[in-house]
């Protein structure tokens, strides 16, 4: 049994979770300023604890329409090497310890229509997490080239 | 109804200068903050009397009158200089480059009304 | 209607009108004195100075505030004959009229507080006049245009000297008010605050010309100023032409001839003139330029240009690659050209550093304005600050410096008996000491061994329990927090701990962190970069969002009415489709012609070209030239201009042509910066349908 912390959050109807040796600090929400020309999913960029930081709407990520902010909006801030960007989720509350030997794969239609962007599930008092891809999510594949 | 242009570079004297002056009943007070602003504010609209304050930065109260004094239509324009320097020589070169009156600083409510009064045109005057 | 008129309710508005003047004459002083240091004067400084206390006798004096009367006079008197002298004041000149103004804060405060005024001081009146009498040796003058020293006052002449002779641009030029002009919201005053904004007024003369029917009204104004701005900023500013606004040189120098004019002195004994050398060598031998700061501004801004399009290559390489070309050589070039940039950024930013001690100078003085005004014994003790910083991060790290500073005098250092009674020395001790860190931090520690911060009461006066120091930080900078403390005759108004942290976080991207133990003392640690990039833009508003420009690559600022654009054929309309918007793609921006100067320029509406607004509220437009080609961009308003810093974003999230950077323009929200050059190409490409 590998028990990890884990910080989760919302996005629509399910439930995500994130290792959080991976997460920097949560934040609220307030508007993000828009960059013309960036991918319809960059929600814009914030400014957090002197830092300017690139936010990415997982709504719009994920194909979901999006809603009216309120005040339980949230910015994860993750690291991921060097970049640092800001996940905008629906709300963020709590933060689990997860076991990492019970993680399953996802079934394989979810994996291929979430493309790619669910890694695995995990199970905690009939509740269901999914585990995501952050390095894919924040456009990993566009540093190279 | 008579207009007043009230040119002082401190907001506190200008209010107190208007307290002053509003017992003389039908009145409009204008302010403005510099010597300039008073030679532009002068330059396009008229007024009934102008208390103005030496000591301006940039172009002081002596300029404004020179300036104003210089145009034609200026020169019936009563000119009530207020001035924290009250020595004789500065009154003798205010009156002399044009101002109607003169009054230093600190003078009394009651003082300012009566210049004030004197050089207003009364209502008898006008035909 | 009662005609008894009384200026005692007046007293309350006194006290806030007077206090501000005190603090700006003290902040004259502060200058005064910098200057002195400097081995110059500040003509300006003292004039101010001197306008403040004739104000502040004036006011006191309609409020019935004798003693106050009183030591302004005798002020007055002593800057009086400064301004006559071009602006000299001596160190003890300054010492005691520091004292003569910490005397009228004193009575102010009493005034404030409903207390028994006391007399003014004779011994000070004394030390005034007697320094008034002494005089100060003067100075020498360098020469300046004939035409213009018949119409300047000795202070006005030594402050124009001054400029030519360190090469600061000085421009001649008019404004001439109008019905037009006013509706536009441009009066005199209007274009003083925004010439001032830019640069320094020398003096403005109203003249008389010809009133005309049609709305000019009878006067000009002729203003001679000191301006790093361009020309064609200068001209906008003023409503008028280019050609307009003159540059004034200094005279040819008769050969042989080093001094033209010495500054007659009021005063007994008044020593014969010695000329101030301005580029004295330190005696420590090294061979040194003095450089104004603005010419390293210039130098920075060029390199910050370089970056940018240091940007663009990398972009345009990538493209290449995408297409299947072999980069690697290319790239290879421009790996080695990035290592030569990176170089030479350190070493402009290098030219840029000042020693912290000399920026911490002004800190003295001011405690010992401070300790006096409070009523504490309090020394200042500078530690370990010969490191340097760079000359940007220093101006802006002052004021966050001198409210800590003014703080730990205000509240932290207790009354002198009271110390002695819990053992302390009587004397408190504020001290600000400097280390360097590494990764290009400094950490400037600012040290009281007052009375400690009570967490208990800042706890219950913030309704929330306060658990570490962190959270104490955070309660003690929250703006709604700051506002409330009582302001004192020291502590100024406005400027609260919220400031101290957006200057030391926000801004300059650093960390602010507080330790305090009760009863022993209190330290505020600021860690600052040692140096930051900073840049000279033009702020706008286009649609819902504000960008900025580095202002170096405008060439000029005009306004524009829709009926002044001339659409050609095969324009069409800029529309933006759904579908391009969902594809990210820019839209046919259509590109139309504005005449200008006699030459027609493409202009196109910034607001169409990024998708983000239909470009109708455009008033103002931007051009930019490069090779000779010119174009325009509209945008809604301009906001301003000034300095600001400014951070790449890299990310490739946000890597998009057009956007080099990000700042914070005080609302602490990133604000882009904008490459117009990238967006001149992209906008004629997108003209070719």
């Amino acid at each position: 049994m590998i028990r990890t912390l884990h910080v989760t959050f919302r996005v629509g109807t399910a439930d995500y979770a994130l290792p959080a040796a991976q997460v920097l600090h949560l934040e609220s929400f307030v508007t993000a300023t828009h960059v013309p020309g960036a991918p319809p999913y960059v929600a814009g960029l914030v400014q957090v604890r002197g830092r300017v930081v690139p936010v990415v709407d997982l709504r719009a990520r994920f194909g979901l329409p999006p809603v009216e902010r309120t005040i339980d909006h949230r910015v994860v801030v993750v690291q991921v090497g060097t970049r640092v960007a800001g996940l905008l989720v629906d709300s963020a509350r709590e933060v689990l310890q997860l076991d990492e030997t019970s993680f399953e794969k996802p079934p394989e239609v979810i994996e291929r229509q979430s493309a790619g962007f669910v890694t695995a599930v995990a199970t905690v008092a009939k509740r269901l997490f999914l585990l995501i891809d952050v390095p894919r999510i924040i456009g990993e594949e566009l540093t190279h080239g | 109804m008579k207009r007043l242009l009230i040119v002082d570079d401190s907001k506190l004297m200008r209010d107190m200068v208007a307290a002053c002056l509003r017992p003389l009943g039908e009145v409009a007070f204008e302010f403005a903050g510099t010597g300039l602003e008073a030679i532009e504010r002068l330059s396009l609209t008229g007024f009934d009397l102008v208390v103005l304050d030496l000591n301006m930065p940039d172009v002081g109260g002596l300029e404004v009158i020179e300036f104003v004094r210089a145009q034609d239509r200026s020169r019936a324009l009563p000119i009530l200089i207020v001035t924290t320097r009250g020595d004789d020589e500065n009154r003798t070169k205010v009156l002399e480059a044009g101002a109607s009156g003169f009054l230093a600083k600190p003078f009394a409510p009651q003082q300012i009304l009566e210049e004030a009064r004197r050089l207003l045109p009364s209502k008898r005057a006008e035909a | 209607m009662s005609e008894r008129v009384d200026l005692q309710e007046f007293i309350g508005a006194f006290a806030v009108e007077a206090e501000e003047i005190v603090a700006a004459a003290n902040t004259s002083l502060l200058e005064i004195d910098v200057a002195i240091g400097q081995g110059t004067v500040r003509p300006r400084a003292v004039r101010d100075l001197f306008r403040a206390l004739h104000t502040i006798k004036g006011l006191a004096g309609m409020i019935g505030v004798e003693p106050i009367v009183e030591i302004a006079h005798a002020l007055e008197t002593l800057v009086r004959a400064a301004d006559g002298a071009g602006g000299v004041l001596d160190r003890r000149a300054v010492e005691v009229a520091l004292q003569g103004i910490g005397a009228i804060a004193e009575r102010v405060r009493a005034v404030a507080e409903r207390e028994t005024i006391d007399e003014a001081p004779e011994g000070l009146l004394e030390a005034i006049a007697e320094a008034a009498a002494r005089g100060c040796a003067p100075i020498a003058m360098a020469p300046i245009p004939p035409e213009w020293h018949a119409r300047l006052s000795p202070g006005e002449r030594q402050q124009l000297a001054l400029a030519l002779q360190t090469s600061d641009p000085v421009w001649t030029l008019s404004f001439t008010p109008s019905e037009t002009n006013a509706s536009r919201g441009i009066t005199i005053a209007s274009v003083r605050a925004r010439l001032g904004a830019v640069g320094e007024i020398v003096k403005v003369i109203p003249r008389a010309i010809a009133a005309t029917a049609g709305g000019q009204t009878g006067v000009a104004f002729d203003l001679l100023i000191i301006s790093n701005a361009t020309q064609a900023v200068i001209a906008e500013i003023a409503a008028t032409e280019l050609d307009g606004v003159i540059a004034v040189v200094a005279p040819a120098a008769a050969p042989g001839r080093q001094i033209t004019e010495v500054m007659d002195v009021t005063g007994v004994g008044a020593e014969p003139p010695a000329p101030i050398e301005r580029d004295d060598l330190p005696a420590v031998g090294r061979a040194v330029v003095r450089v104004e700061l603005s010419r390293l501004d210039e130098l920075q801004d060029q390199l910050s240009l370089l970056i940018v399009s240091r940007f663009r290559l990398e972009r345009e390489i990538s493209s290449l690659a995408e297409l299947g070309h072999d980069v690697r050589r290319i790239r290879e070039v421009a790996q080695i050209q990035g290592r030569q940039l990176r170089d030479l950024r350190r070493a402009i930013l290098r030219a840029r550093m000042v020693p912290v001690s000399e920026v911490l100078e002004p800190l003295s003085l001011l405690v010992r304005s401070l300790a006096r005004s409070s009523q504490r014994d309090v020394r200042l003790e500078l530690d370990g600050c010969d490191a340097e910083l760079d000359k940007a991060v220093a101006d802006r790290l002052l004021p966050a410096l001198i409210h800590l500073v003014r703080n730990a005098v205000d509240h932290a250092i207790e009354p002198p008996e009271h110390r002695v009674a819990s053992g302390k020395p009587r004397v408190g001790t504020v001290r600000v000491s400097c280390l360097e860190v590494a990764g290009n931090f400094l950490e400037v520690i600012v040290t009281d061994d007052g009375r400690g911060i009570d967490r208990a009461a800042i706890a219950l006066r913030a309704k929330r329990p306060i658990d570490d120091e962190a959270t104490l930080l955070e309660v003690l900078t929250s703006p709604g927090f700051s506002t409330r403390e009582v302001p004192t005759t020291t502590s100024g108004r406005g400027l609260g701990m919220d400031i101290v942290r957006r200057i030391t976080v926000s801004d300059l991207g650093g960390k602010l962190s507080v330790t305090t133990h009760p009863g022993e003392g209190t330290a505020f640690t600021l860690r600052v970069p040692v140096t930051i990039a900073v840049m000279d833009v033009f702020s706008f508003q286009c649609g819902p969002q504000s960008f900025v420009v580095p202002a170096v690559v405008v060439e000029e600022i005009f306004e524009v009415l829709p009926e002044m654009l001339v659409v050609p054929p095969n324009a069409g309309t800029s529309t933006i489709s759904p579908a391009d918007r969902q594809a990210s793609k820019w839209p046919r921006a259509a590109l139309a012609l504005i005449e200008r100067r006699g030459h027609a320029i493409p202009i196109v509406s910034l607001g169409t070209l990024l998708a983000i607004d239909s470009g109708e509220r455009a008033r103002k437009a931007l051009v930019i030239q490069r090779n000779g080609d010119r174009i325009a961009f509209t945008v809604d308003r301009m906001i301003g201009r000034q300095e600001v810093v400014v951070r790449a974003i890299d990310d490739p999230l946000v890597n998009v042509p057009g956007i080099a950077g990000a700042t914070d323009l005080g609302d602490g929200r990133p604000t882009l910066v904008l490459d117009l050059n990238e967006l001149g190409t992209i906008a004629r490409q997108r003209g070719v349908s």
